[in-house]
């Protein structure tokens, strides 16, 4: 037990992550936690670390990250099989190996206390008392924690106790389960009185403070691993089997759990033989199973009976507790033709919630990633001339310190807001705000060394109509002000990602020059996802010029000369929810 | 606003060949302590327009004794960082404004930030 807590042991994860956020998980877990056996399928990238869990938690590009529990082939069906095959077949794929499911859940444990450590200790001096306060309510949201600590005292004792009750020539096995339970806790009390047990005691003194907690928890766990070991084999597996009957004590209502004390008893003394020795569990963790199926498995059961037979099956094997309102841990299911993925969640809150963001704007994860296509070097000078409430700097400039960025903004509000997230974040030595527009940008020529801009999609603000007649303008001012060697990064609408490949065609006639990001990145010339062939595509793409009366080819011939130094580097289509943008990057050539 | 903000400031007005620097009519100024990263500090040095930064500290009384040039080997010299440190982010503008050098447009600024947005017929 004493390496428990070992950092080198790769630990393997997965993340959520939005529509086209994918490749920026891959690359910053690459980047960030030296990932290994890094791969991805729609809205998930899978990888192994062995960093320190509060780094993995503090990707940025992910939504949720969760602790994999199993990763397997997918579960296909045959469109005959019964509901019944499918539940035999959900069985042996998914709960032949209680092996797998101890050892994630003691790994979930300490990844859980090594996180609160985390939290406790480090605590950014600079930050606003709210990012304090905040950290702390998460805190107390990870409390599952501190309530498996004293759970855990709880079952160490119980363990012992049990052990020490299997000594005796009859098993409680026979006895109704109410009896033992009403023997139990009194021995309990007993024994808490007399304070036996000194460790548990320490433990449960000390449960506020998680770092001691953890090495508490840690010599527990030893003290319980010895009394496990040094136990004649026999009497360990009938303390097993006790342990099972005050489970089910706990929950009598539960009847599928209730025929577990019959049939699983031979099946203990063969199971728990094998995982005893090195996992040691609490037996009261409650969990509840999120399930998500699709494919030929959820045309024979619907995800409701998935996550029965499986909640339903991991009592039986585990003696754990179902808890639909308050588990210990949540058990997170994936079944699909593709792919058969199971996890438990790390964290309470997503990972794309920001404690240092006051008021919310753009996504923070396309946010991040777009200044991330810049690779911002110490030194930079980089601009937002549509910054909005600030996120793109603010998530930039948490990674970049010497890195000056400058926030325009036409609305006054708008700025007010960003100067609240700013000072919230305690970036004001590197973010600066003014009042400018983007079609006069009041910074001479060749002057800074990025552009990154969400330009305004019109869903939030009342400029849509002018966003596409001034798009050419806007260009020319953000080309203009770029150093030679500049990058622009921008997020549009599906309709303005159309205009300005328009705008800048000619420029893109060397197509062997340009990283698409995704296979599917054609489609991204369309308006609508549902019209694909290349053909239409400029057929679609005329009407919405053309609507614009007059106004939009008028600036297009203007600007061709102008905005020929900026060169197309890649495209990226994400999810921003209801629709799509894509993120377009150029970089200014010339000199 | 702050001095770094101001290094990087032109006049747009239309018509308008050399906006730079702008002018500073500040009627409050603000001094708050900041922490000190000297690398932030000398990172940004060569992207300044020194004597716009001298000229701006002069203004509002705070150059302290900081040279027209700029000194080599200033990434090793602290107590120089240190003042150009203060210079450049702790000295803010709260209240007053931007003058254009030629036209002598005024651009206001107001809590601590410029505006610089043109009427229609200046741009």
């Amino acid at each position: 037990m004493s390496d428990v807590r070992s950092e080198e042991r790769a630990v393997r994860y997965y993340c959520t992550a939005g529509n086209g956020m994918e490749v920026f998980l891959m690359e910053e877990v690459k980047r960030k936690l030296a990932a290994e056996d890094v791969c991805r399928m729609p809205g998930k990238v899978l990888f192994s670390s062995s960093v320190e869990i509060h780094r993995v938690s503090e990707l940025k590009t992910a939504e949720r990250l969760f602790l994999l529990l199993k990763e397997d082939s997918p579960l296909k069906l045959s469109a005959h099989t019964s509901p019944a095959k499918a539940t035999s077949l959900l069985h042996s794929r998914l709960l032949h190996d209680r092996n797998q499911w101890t050892c994630a859940v003691m790994t979930w444990f300490r990844l859980q206390g090594e996180l609160a450590d985390s939290k406790t200790t480090l605590k950014n001096p600079s930050a606003a008392q709210g990012v304090t306060m905040r950290e702390e309510e998460d805190i107390k949201g990870n409390g599952a924690w501190v309530k498996f600590t004293t759970e855990l005292s709880k079952s160490t004792e119980h363990q012992k106790e049990d052990k020490r009750r299997s000594e005796e020539p009859e098993s409680g096995k026979h006895n109704g389960t109410h009896t033992l339970g009403k023997k139990r806790k009194r021995e309990e009390e007993e024994r808490n009185s007399e304070g036996m047990d000194p460790q548990v005691e320490k433990n449960a003194e000390e449960s506020e403070k998680s770092s001691e907690v953890r090495t508490a928890m840690t010599e527990g766990l030893s003290s319980c691993g010895k009394n496990g070991s040094h136990g004649s084999d026999k009497g360990l597996l009938c303390s097993c089997t006790k342990l099972q009957h005050r489970v089910e004590g706990n929950r009598m209502d539960d009847t599928a759990a209730l025929e577990n004390v019959k049939t699983t008893e031979e099946e203990e003394r063969i199971n728990w033989k094998g995982c005893w020795r090195d996992p040691q569990l609490p037996s009261c963790i409650s969990f509840r199973i999120s399930c998500k199926c699709t494919g030929s498995l959820s045309r024979c059961l619907t995800s409701q009976e998935v996550s029965r037979v499986i909640g339903v099956g991991l009592s039986k094997l585990l003696g754990w507790k179902v808890d639909l309102k308050n588990p210990t841990v949540e058990i997170n299911v994936n079944l699909s033709d593709d792919h058969c993925l199971l996890g438990i969640p790390l964290t309470r809150l997503p990972l794309a919630n920001r404690t240092y963001i006051k008021t919310t704007g753009l996504r923070s994860t396309v946010a991040w990633a777009m200044a991330s296509l810049v690779q911002i070097q110490p030194g930079f000078c980089v601009v937002d001339p549509m910054c909005g409430v600030g996120t793109i700097l603010i998530e930039a400039a948490r990674e970049n310190e010497a890195v000056c960025f400058l926030g325009m903004d036409i609305d006054e509000g708008q700025l007010l807001k960003a100067g609240q997230n700013v000072s919230f974040a305690g970036l004001e030595n590197r973010i600066h705000l003014l009042r400018a527009s983007s079609l006069a940008l009041p910074l001479a020529a060749s002057s800074v060394n990025a552009v990154i801009c969400d330009l305004p999609f019109g869903r939030k603000f009342s400029t849509r109509a002018d966003m596409a007649a001034s798009l050419p303008l806007i260009l020319t001012e953000m080309e203009r002000v770029l150093r030679p060697g500049g990058v622009l990064v921008l997020l549009l609408s599906p309709q303005l990602s159309c205009l300005l490949k328009k705008l800048l065609m000619h420029e893109d006639s060397g197509p062997s020059s340009h990283k698409e990001a995704e296979p599917q990145t054609g489609k991204q010339r369309c308006p609508s996802p549902s019209a694909s062939p290349t053909k239409q595509q400029s057929s679609q793409i005329h009407p919405e010029i053309k609507s614009k009366p007059a106004r939009a080819p008028e600036p297009q011939t203007e600007l061709q000369p102008t905005a020929s130094s900026l060169k197309h580097q890649a495209t990226f289509r994400v999810s921003l929810g209801a629709i799509d943008g894509l993120i377009h990057k150029y970089v200014k050539t010339g000199s | 606003m702050k001095l770094l903000t101001h290094n990087m400031l032109t006049s747009h007005v239309k018509g308008v060949t050399k906006g730079y620097p702008l002018l500073i009519k500040a009627t409050e100024v603000k001094v708050n302590e900041v922490d000190f990263n000297p690398q932030f500090v000398s990172r940004m040095i060569p992207k300044l327009e020194w004597s716009a930064l001298i000229q701006a500290a002069d203004e509002l009384g705070q150059r302290q004794d900081l040279p027209g040039e700029l000194v080599p080997e200033y990434e090793k010299n602290e107590d120089f960082l240190k003042k150009v440190h203060r210079v450049l982010l702790e000295v803010e503008v709260i209240e007053g404004c931007l003058q254009c050098p030629e036209s002598g447009r005024e651009f206001p600024i107001s809590k601590g930030i410029p505006n610089m947005l043109l009427n229609e017929d200046e741009s």
